[in-house]
């Protein structure tokens, strides 16, 4: 009986860990999350690809590091040089003025795959007062693809400032209000919502 | 030189362990202010998902309120508070530089769930050196000037951060962060001596120890946690729900606007906090706890009819009073009901766990409420459990103050 309460008292902190390592590769996921944008430029590749072609400095190791048999990589690896995708997640949005607009922190994608919008994490102060809100995919474009450059958001603070906010898990019926392009009659400050 | 400039005021406590006492709220503060809402900042810089993040934050809240009442246990139970303060500083430094060199999972985690432990050992180290230092009698004022160093840390804090993470990275507010818990082991320096000594002098002979269920099922302590958490409830998600509605409404200045929300009550802390300290030895803990109370339902009134971003950074000044109230008065009225029983620490870390659960509670409800009938709606409701709680503090709690202190120093009431 003392035994199985003291293999009881274990289970607790082992059973924390196992949970601990079991939530680590599942959160390992941020930056393959990046995979949305690949889509982007890689459209025209088949599904299942993008992820493939993630691991690109693996081959270099192998040879060395393999002491048992490991897997061979599979033949069918796409390279994407440098400046032809990256990751979005967590990259500083401007506005064509150059003003800070927040960073991306979720991409919604469609049925196909297809980005429709960006979540953008807006305006605040160490964290304070920001306010998550969606734009259209559309209007987001790269100057440069590199880490460090920043994405172009093709709407002003005041045109987003106002929009509602992006609610992730709300009930599904709900549709998710997503700022689209201005008004072509540049109709003041009125921030525009996707017309759908 | 400030604290040279402070300690003519009277403080409780003298000479070096008291300007020490001074610093290391200051820089204890300071260390405190990376670790708020800028963690989702950061990890969202570093590709994490929102998910991921929501996971890292919980872990760290979890182990906080798991771990408040067993570290005050453990506070109450060593004798070498520096040496606690010490050694919980040293896990900040190092809970800093995991987010700042490995932002992985694993390593976040472990940082989350090292801060959490460390914060909840460091608050109860400060408030005992704090008593050894100042005695029973002078703990109110010496409570009050702690509050003025910790805001005026907090200000400087999120000054030096956010230009930190504006002009450099957000990464380098993590090294930044690592690097400020140095000054604050240097503050310990001068405390080592002399507060052991007086820590083995006054601390409780263990006989007059009561045991530890009765201490924490003591009414007034009970009920000032109650007090506490629903205070907390009213409280935590005012300022975020507002910083959102600056956002929303101010142009390119909203952020320096939510940077004055911020900064505006650290310095009407500084400035009060003395005072109600002293106010708090002489006209008793209610009235100072009254006035704190009484300013949150009537903040969240203001803000659900502000629009003005002038104005609503101005109705700040209200946050001020009521955290220079609650940040003076909870160790105070703690010390009041479970000092003499030797058991100050657990029952701080008891009042604690009330604050995290109403802290955590809060922007829950707050987020829920404005997302289903708007901002003016939530602050209203804020308002409301505010007003419940200063109504449970005037009809229920009692006055805590010592009678030795009453007997010296007589006042009408009860």
């Amino acid at each position: 009986m003392a035994r199985g309460w003291r293999g009881r008292r274990l289970a607790v902190p082992a059973l924390t860990l196992l949970l601990l390592l079991a939530a680590a590769p599942a959160d390992a996921d941020p930056a393959p999350a990046g995979d949305a944008d690949s889509t982007k430029t890689t459209q025209d590749r088949p599904p299942g690809a993008p992820p493939a072609a993630e691991p690109g400095p693996a081959p270099a190791t192998p040879p060395e590091a393999a002491k048992k048999a490991e897997p061979a990589p599979p033949k069918n690896l796409e390279t994407l040089t440098p400046g032809e995708a990256i990751g979005l997640l967590g990259k500083k949005v401007r506005d064509a003025a150059g003003e800070d607009m927040g960073m991306v922190v979720d991409v919604l994608v469609d049925g196909d795959g297809q980005p429709r919008a960006a979540v953008i994490d807006f305006g605040g102060f160490l964290g304070v007062g920001s306010r998550k809100i969606a734009v259209d995919w559309r209007l987001l474009q790269l100057k440069q693809v590199d880490s460090t450059a920043s994405v172009l958001l093709g709407l002003t603070r005041t045109e987003v400032q106002a929009a509602p906010e992006y609610k992730p898990s709300s009930n599904p019926a709900q549709p998710v209000m997503v700022v689209g392009p201005p008004p072509p009659s540049t109709g003041a400050s009125t921030p525009a919502n996707a017309p759908k | 030189m400030i604290g040279r400039w402070f300690a003519r005021t009277p403080a409780g406590g003298a000479g070096a362990a008291a300007r020490g006492l001074d610093w290391l709220n200051l820089f204890v503060a300071n260390i405190q202010t990376g670790f708020g809402p800028f963690i989702a900042v950061y990890l969202t810089t570093q590709g994490w998902t929102q998910t991921a993040i929501g996971v890292a934050l919980s872990l760290g809240t979890i182990t906080a309120l798991a771990s408040q009442v067993p570290a005050g246990a453990l506070v109450d139970a060593t004798a070498n508070k520096s040496r606690v303060a010490a050694f919980s500083i040293i896990v900040f430094t190092l809970s800093a530089l995991l987010f700042a060199i490995w932002p992985v999972p694993l390593a976040v985690y472990l940082a989350e769930v090292l801060h959490g432990l460390s914060s909840c050992t460091l608050g109860p180290a400060i408030a005992a050196i704090s008593l050894a230092i100042a005695g029973q009698a002078a703990f109110a004022r010496r409570l009050g000037r702690n509050a003025r160093f910790a805001s005026i840390g907090n200000g400087i804090g999120a000054a030096l951060m956010g230009a930190c993470g504006y002009y450099i990275s957000e990464r380098a507010v993590f090294f930044l962060t690592a690097a400020l818990t140095l000054p604050a082991l240097a503050a310990l320096v001068p405390l080592a001596e002399p507060g052991d000594r007086r820590t083995r002098r006054r601390r409780a002979p263990p006989a007059r120890r009561q045991p530890l269920g009765r201490v924490l099922a003591d009414r007034r302590l009970v009920l000032f946690a109650t007090c506490a958490m629903l205070f907390t409830l009213a409280n935590a998600a005012m300022l975020p729900l507002a910083g959102s509605a600056l956002t929303k409404r101010a142009g390119s200045e909203s952020s320096l606007l939510i940077a004055a929300c911020i900064v505006l009550p650290q310095v009407m802390v500084a400035l009060l906090s003395p005072a109600l300290g002293g106010l708090a030895e002489t006209r008793g803990r209610r009235l100072v706890l009254l006035v704190g109370f009484c300013a949150l339902p009537l903040r969240g009134l203001l803000f659900a009819l502000a629009s003005d971003p002038t104005l609503v950074v101005l109705i700040q000044v209200l946050d001020g009073i009521a955290a220079a109230c609650f940040g003076v008065l909870v160790p105070l009225v703690v010390s009041d009901i479970a000092g003499p029983a030797g058991r100050f620490n657990v029952s701080l870390g008891f009042v604690g766990v009330a604050i995290g659960v109403g802290g955590t509670l809060s922007t829950t409800l707050a987020g829920w409420i404005a997302d289903r009938h708007g901002d003016a709606a939530a602050f209203v409701a804020l308002a409301l459990i505010g007003l419940a709680a200063t109504l449970l503090v005037w009809l229920a709690m009692p006055e805590t103050r010592p009678t030795r202190a009453a007997a010296a120093n007589p006042q009408p009431g009860d």
